[in-house]
């Protein structure tokens, strides 16, 4: 006799019920789909040597912020919260967030928040303001990522772990360093030099060519920035508009004469894992009916997120667990699936999640991935969605998922739909 | 359709509307507020008079009314199926409170039908997935009988006090006879798969007589069904596969007789014409009203057979395609019930919609336009 039981008795009435499957119904489009009306990012430059080398994590989100203004045309004040992911800022980077909101041109208003979710923080921020808008608490937010790995990457990143902490030998795996047991990770279940090796140049010779065809152009916001020329020690105003880490004429016979960089008889190496990079994304969200009540273009719509843990020694299983997961939350199979991008951490971590679900290679990253043109670690999650959702909406497919493993051991996954 | 009638029930969406079966002058209309969803019920008792439509009296609820039913013993009497699960028999001339109150369905009541032959009985269906047997001089009911989901409708047989038949969420029209012993089955004696199609020599999709193949063999809800007043073996049902069907209870695998196609969204009420044995009108959440002839009346032209041979060569069963006779579409919102007036000449009927609208209108005004 609850008025919600009576209320999707009458909606299936209408829509005819059970009959659609998983993928029929998360194509449809309802009132209260969150939608995404505008995503870009920043690019993505080499940490201590690109683009933004000298620019500060707050101004590259603030010149993302204000990238999404510029685009969608969105009065500011509308928006009532921004959920920043950000992973290596001290304290947080909760002031520096605020701070840059205001920069880009929100009114104080605007609420802001940062979080941590490691690698997956920026698809962590997303969630948190699709599930913001889906509970009522908000109309309009935007989820996004940053990382200046060039000023904040270092040893200060973990603390000190305590006695107890280590006593606890599960809990002391937690900072075992990723590229030590992705190395280990590899060699347990054999993932071999030369499938890495494939694997990642392909993503450099796939990240090549959509960069000659400007299929990047679309999701890059470009930023003016003072660039320290590290030669002559003069410091100018460049603009960044292309991502700088993706070299053209990587093959896998390049790659397989680089020394591997944790064992001496390892498979990884500078080549096959992700970059160390800078970077912003930003991702704007609202209901369907605010969206078509506002005039805002819609490019795509949330549809699931999952989150899952896995031991900290196999953090590169991660999107193994956590995609077949979103899969059950919807209701699709692998198949419904056009585009998957999966964070390239390293080769061995992607290649194995793709081959044990079963994931065909040319579904996978199409236009080339965090080896290509680097990992910020916050930002990577947010700038999946842009992405996904230009590539998808440019090939005229509609199913997407990102996902991405997380340090510590987790994973993550989310399913959009591009319109 | 000039001569339309129209009565508003500001603040309340009706489910049902039925014609008394004492007076040619008396409707009712069960109501809720809210589309039903969340709050009160308004039963409304209307006279038809020189001054259109008034209301008689109103009786209120505390939560939402689906369904109702006339008394076939006292003029005056009436029951409702509310969504409190409980039915309430009011009485014209006994005040404002009902003068019996039903509560055992432990959800939502859907559907009441009074017994026509023999009249001191009837049956209400639930959400709970039961059909209750009730008298409307005893608190407890007489016979539950068991159906295992969400029951939407549930009708007496015209002809035969004992015969029971209700339509549910899974698809299924199921028979009660009364007479057999309880059993196991309950006197649950036919089960028809209402989406199956007919049994066929070849896999092929069976053939309207159309021409077109018939595809809606996926299960679906069935919302409402209603006995063929002339012929006592044919029902109908409609539900959310927009689909009207006819079937003949003595072959229940033999799938639907017949077939009419028009409505685009569910199909919430049926009501078979008391006056022609081969018309009925439907009523939907497309917020028409149709009315149709289901072709029995008048023999089906065999299909070229020549043509039928070489384009479905292994195609070894025709339904019939009924007629849409006319498309009452003066709702503005779903039309939720429909019922024909049992007097005069034939062809008047009232429909109510979530337009908060009741239309009294003559099916005739339909063919010419």
């Amino acid at each position: 006799m609850g008025a919600l039981d009576r209320l999707s008795q009458l909606g299936n009435q209408i829509s005819g019920g059970a009959s659609s499957s998983g993928k029929a119904k998360i194509l449809e489009k309802n009132p209260d789909d969150v939608v995404v009306t505008a995503a870009l990012r920043t690019a993505i430059t080499k940490g201590g040597k690109g683009g933004f080398k000298d620019t500060y994590a707050a101004d590259l989100m603030a010149g993302a912020l204000k990238g999404i203004i510029d685009r969608s045309k969105i009065d500011p004040a509308l928006v009532e919260d921004i959920v920043v992911g950000t992973v290596l800022a001290p304290g947080g980077g909760a002031t520096e967030m605020r701070a840059a909101s205001l920069v880009a041109g929100f009114p104080t208003s605007t609420a802001v928040r940062t979080l941590n979710r490691q690698c997956s923080s920026g698809l962590q921020a997303c969630v948190d303001i699709a599930n913001q808008i889906r509970a009522g608490m908000i109309e309009v937010g935007i989820g996004a990522g940053v990382e200046s790995m060039s000023t904040q990457y270092g040893p200060g990143a973990v603390s000190e772990f305590s006695e107890l902490l280590e006593s606890h030998p599960e809990a002391a795996n937690c900072k075992v360093p990723m590229g030590v047991l992705s190395e280990q990770m590899a060699k347990d279940r054999g993932i071999t030099r030369a499938s890495q090796d494939a694997f990642a140049a392909a993503s450099f010779q796939k990240a090549v060519k959509a960069q000659a065809a400007g299929l990047f152009k679309e999701e890059i916001v470009p930023l003016k920035v003072k660039f320290e020329n590290p030669k002559t020690g003069e410091t100018k105003e460049i603009v960044v508009d292309r991502d700088d880490g993706i070299r053209d004429g990587v093959t896998a016979e390049s790659l397989g004469k680089i020394r591997a960089a944790f064992a001496k008889d390892g498979s990884i190496h500078a080549g096959n894992a992700s970059q160390v990079s800078d970077g912003a994304a930003a991702v704007l969200m609202m209901k369907r009916s605010t969206a078509e009540k506002l005039g805002q273009p819609i490019l795509g719509k949330f549809v699931a997120a999952s989150v899952v843990g896995v031991p900290p020694l196999l953090m590169g299983v991660g999107p193994w667990k956590a995609i077949p997961k979103v899969f059950e939350l919807t209701g699709l199979t692998k198949d419904d699936v056009d585009i998957y991008e999966i964070n390239e951490a390293f080769a061995s971590q992607c290649l194995w999640c793709a081959n044990e679900l079963g994931l065909p290679q040319e579904k996978i990253n199409p236009k080339g991935g965090a080896i290509a043109f680097g990992h910020p670690l916050g930002c990577t999650g947010a700038r999946q969605v842009s992405t996904l959702l230009y590539e998808l909406r440019r090939t005229g497919k509609k199913i997407g998922v990102t996902s991405m493993c997380v340090g510590t051991g987790m994973g993550m996954a989310a399913v959009w739909v591009a319109e | 359709m000039a001569s339309m009638l129209e009565f508003r029930t500001p603040g309340f969406n009706p489910y049902a509307v039925k014609y008394s079966p004492y007076y040619d002058s008396r409707l009712a209309v069960a109501a809720s507020a809210n589309y039903g969803i969340v709050g009160n019920g308004r039963l409304f008792v209307l006279g038809l008079g020189p001054a259109g439509i008034q209301p008689e009296k109103t009786f209120d609820t505390n939560d939402a009314l689906y369904d109702l039913a006339w008394s076939e013993i006292n003029e005056n009497q009436l029951v409702v199926a509310c969504g409190d699960g409980s039915l309430k028999l009011f009485d014209l001339a006994a005040g404002d409170f009902p003068v019996m109150n039903f509560a055992e369905h432990k959800r939502e009541a859907f559907s009441v039908c009074w017994n026509p032959i023999a009249k001191d009985s009837f049956i209400s269906s639930s959400w709970d997935g039961t059909v209750k047997i009730w008298s409307p001089s005893r608190p407890t009911s007489l016979k539950t009988l068991p159906v295992g989901n969400c029951t939407y409708s549930a009708c007496f047989s015209p002809t035969n006090p004992a015969i029971i038949s209700c339509v549910s969420s899974d698809s299924h029209i199921r028979i009660f006879d009364l007479r057999t012993p309880v059993s196991a089955k309950y006197h649950l004696t036919t089960v028809i798969p209402a989406h199956a199609p007919p049994p066929m020599q070849s896999p092929t999709l069976p053939l309207l007589s159309t021409g077109q193949t018939f595809a809606g063999a996926a299960p679906s809800e069935i919302l409402t069904h209603d006995w063929n007043k002339y012929r006592d073996t044919v029902l109908a049902t409609g539900g959310v596969d927009r689909v009207v069907r006819t079937f003949d209870v003595r072959n229940p695998a033999g799938g639907p007789i017949g077939v009419l196609l028009g409505h685009e969204y569910a199909v919430r009420r049926l009501a078979w014409s008391p006056h022609a044995s081969d018309v009925l009108a439907s009523a939907s959440y497309d917020m028409t009203v149709r009315v149709w002839s289901d072709g029995s009346a008048v023999p089906q032209p065999p299909p070229p057979p020549q043509q039928q041979q070489q384009q479905h060569p292994q195609a070894s069963t025709i339904i019939p395609v009924g007629t849409q006779l006319g498309v009452m579409n003066r709702h503005s919102e779903f039309a939720t019930g429909v019922d024909w007036c049992l007097f005069g000449t034939g062809g008047w009927l009232a429909s109510a919609g979530w337009d908060q609208r009741v239309l009294v209108w003559d099916a005739h005004t339909l063919l010419r336009g």
